[in-house]
């Protein structure tokens, strides 16, 4: 009989020594050493990272991002532990806002001592019935304002560094002046009678609302979602009544409704990015919204 | 890198504490359903977990864990009622329950395309357990604590030989519905952090775990509630460490526990 409790102990303390043997060996593969009395700024995901990015260049702050979600925004995204660990170790915490961090609450609570930056505190936002619509990172008027948002509550947390900071924002904001000047172009080519629209993901209402198009009907095909057959009735309806031509989709999500829509109708998919993940690069929001861009003046004005 | 640095986290101390609670129950609960053959019982009670959340949508019940708790209830009874009464086996009685169930849960809580939202109760989620939580966990553990010091003797004869237990006088019955009531609250109030998929695994791998070691019914108790409380608290902190789902994590540990003690067990 004791040779059972001593065989039961020995498994015991074989699996205690290889879990705690494995996950040393893991955490000192992946952990790097930590850089002190620097601010640590965490940006909850990705266009907000990106303006942060920009904001913080060749200043000595450490800015990181919580880790990717799959399914593209945010809503809906649970932290892991990892996010949880980031954050309590960070100083400030830039957000998009407007509800698309439902996680913001619990953090608040958890961690008084993390300061909030809320990158669309005043802005207005698009409401979809009661919620907000929070993507305002996809109109580049917003874009600028979050950006402007962003590096004033900076100046204002870390003064040491504000004069950077604002050097920043100007090479910043002249970069998306310009684009948001490419974008106000492209809006006055677009003829009357096309400015009917269907969207596939509620981030593009605000493409939409910059280039001055009506949008008909949306629907959010943002996440890994199953779509009803009435509703794909109810977008081929409002495509004839409202004599739609043009639909916004991500590809990602949308290319198996888009190809039904496009076979069943005359409209045209038009497939742009929501900016909501992609390359860790300064000018990656630049590139990305130069690319939309490039796709809706092909589309817009070789139909005039 | 300090390695106990994990408790300086108000949710990690919270996820301790309630694995500390929950453990010893999975491992006492689970060497009885072993014994009775019940996993796939239990497997259907997690699954139930499911339709009773969408219930607790559709009814308006902020606190789902309530809305849970008392389908998983119903459900436990309804099933208990009905296999016994029906002339199909078990298993297939509870299979078509444990179907019907989950059907009706994906159905409500897939209304609208939002399923994702729900997503994290497949794998389980340790950062959802509250003070909150941990109440209803204490209050659990000392119910289920009390009704095995005074029906355990019962509910083990019942296991090995139910004729003879009713010819004794027992009350088969009901005994047979309290053990399914304290399954189903057990499983539910920890399937938020451990997650449906693998909610089963952690009530039978100890107890089965337990079985290839223990010679009689004390060793197989202390055996299922060492390896449950060694697994439980092990793979919360690698599962901290390495960042991977705390439920899942456990789970592996148990099941290598299980080959090792199936291994050593099986040889003499």
């Amino acid at each position: 009989m004791k040779k059972k409790y001593l065989s039961l102990f020995l498994i015991l303390l074989c699996t205690f020594v290889f879990s705690v043997v494995l996950t040393v060996l893991y955490v000192n593969s992946t952990t790097q050493v930590k850089h002190n009395n620097k601010k640590t700024i965490v940006a909850s995901f990705y266009p907000i990272y990106i303006a942060a990015l920009n904001i913080t260049d060749g200043v000595d702050v450490e800015l990181k991002n919580l880790s990717e979600p799959k399914t593209g925004c945010l809503h809906d995204y649970q932290l892991t532990t990892a996010d949880m660990k980031l954050i309590s170790k960070s100083d400030i915490f830039i957000v998009n806002g407007g509800g698309i961090e439902g996680f913001l609450s619990n953090v608040v609570k958890e961690y008084p001592k993390v300061e909030i930056i809320d990158s669309t505190k005043g802005l207005n936002l698009i409401k979809e019935g009661d919620d907000k619509n929070a993507h305002a990172w996809m109109s580049v008027k917003k874009y600028r304002q979050q950006v402007k948002e962003i590096a004033n509550q900076l100046c204002k947390l870390d003064p040491d560094n504000a004069s950077k900071y604002k050097k920043n924002l100007k090479i910043y904001d002249k970069k998306l002046e310009k684009l948001q000047n490419r974008e106000a172009k492209i809006q006055q080519q677009i003829a009357t009678n096309s400015r009917n629209i269907i969207i596939f993901h509620e981030a593009f209402a605000y493409v939409a609302d910059d280039l001055d198009l009506d949008v008909k009907y949306v629907l959010d095909l943002d996440e890994e979602r199953q779509v009803s057959a009435g509703e794909v009735a109810d977008v081929l309806g409002s495509i004839k009544k409202d004599n739609v031509s043009y639909i916004l989709a991500e590809k990602l999500y949308a290319k198996d409704m888009g190809d039904t829509v496009e076979k069943e109708s005359n409209v045209k998919v038009i497939y742009i990015d929501p900016l909501n993940r992609g390359e860790y690069d300064k000018d990656s929001y630049i590139k990305g919204m130069n690319k939309n861009l490039d796709k809706l003046q092909k589309v817009y004005t070789s139909s005039n | 890198m300090n390695y106990l640095s994990w408790l300086d986290y108000g949710f990690m101390k919270n996820a301790i504490i309630a694995i500390l609670i929950i453990t010893p129950l999975f491992g006492i609960i689970g060497t009885m359903i072993v014994n009775k053959k019940m996993a796939f019982f239990s497997d259907a009670l997690g699954h139930s977990a499911l339709t009773g959340i969408a219930v607790g949508v559709v009814c308006g019940i902020k606190d789902t864990t309530i809305s849970m708790l008392i389908f998983a209830i119903v459900f436990a009874l309804l099933l208990n009622k009905i296999s016994k009464k029906s002339t199909a086996s078990k298993d297939t009685i509870i299979s078509v329950f444990s179907s019907c169930s989950v059907a009706i849960g994906l159905a409500i809580l897939s209304k609208g395309g939002n399923f994702s939202e729900y997503s994290s109760l497949l794998v389980g989620d340790v950062l959802s357990i509250t003070r909150k939580e941990i109440v209803y966990l204490v209050m659990i553990f000392v119910a289920t604590i009390i009704f095995w010091i005074f029906a355990f003797n019962q509910l083990n004869a019942v296991a090995i030989h139910k004729t003879l237990a009713k010819s004794k006088n027992m009350k088969v019955e009901i005994l047979e519905n309290l053990f399914a009531v304290f399954v189903a609250l057990i499983v539910t109030v920890s399937i938020k952090w451990v997650g449906i998929l693998i909610i089963n695994a952690l009530l039978i791998l100890p107890a089965a775990s337990s079985r290839n070691l223990a010679e009689n019914v004390r060793e197989y108790h202390l055996f299922a509630v060492i390896i449950s409380v060694f697994s439980g608290v092990l793979g919360l902190w690698v599962s901290y460490y390495t960042n991977v789902a705390t439920g899942p994590m456990i789970v592996i540990i148990a099941s290598v526990i299980y080959f090792a003690t199936y291994f050593v067990g099986g040889r003499e």
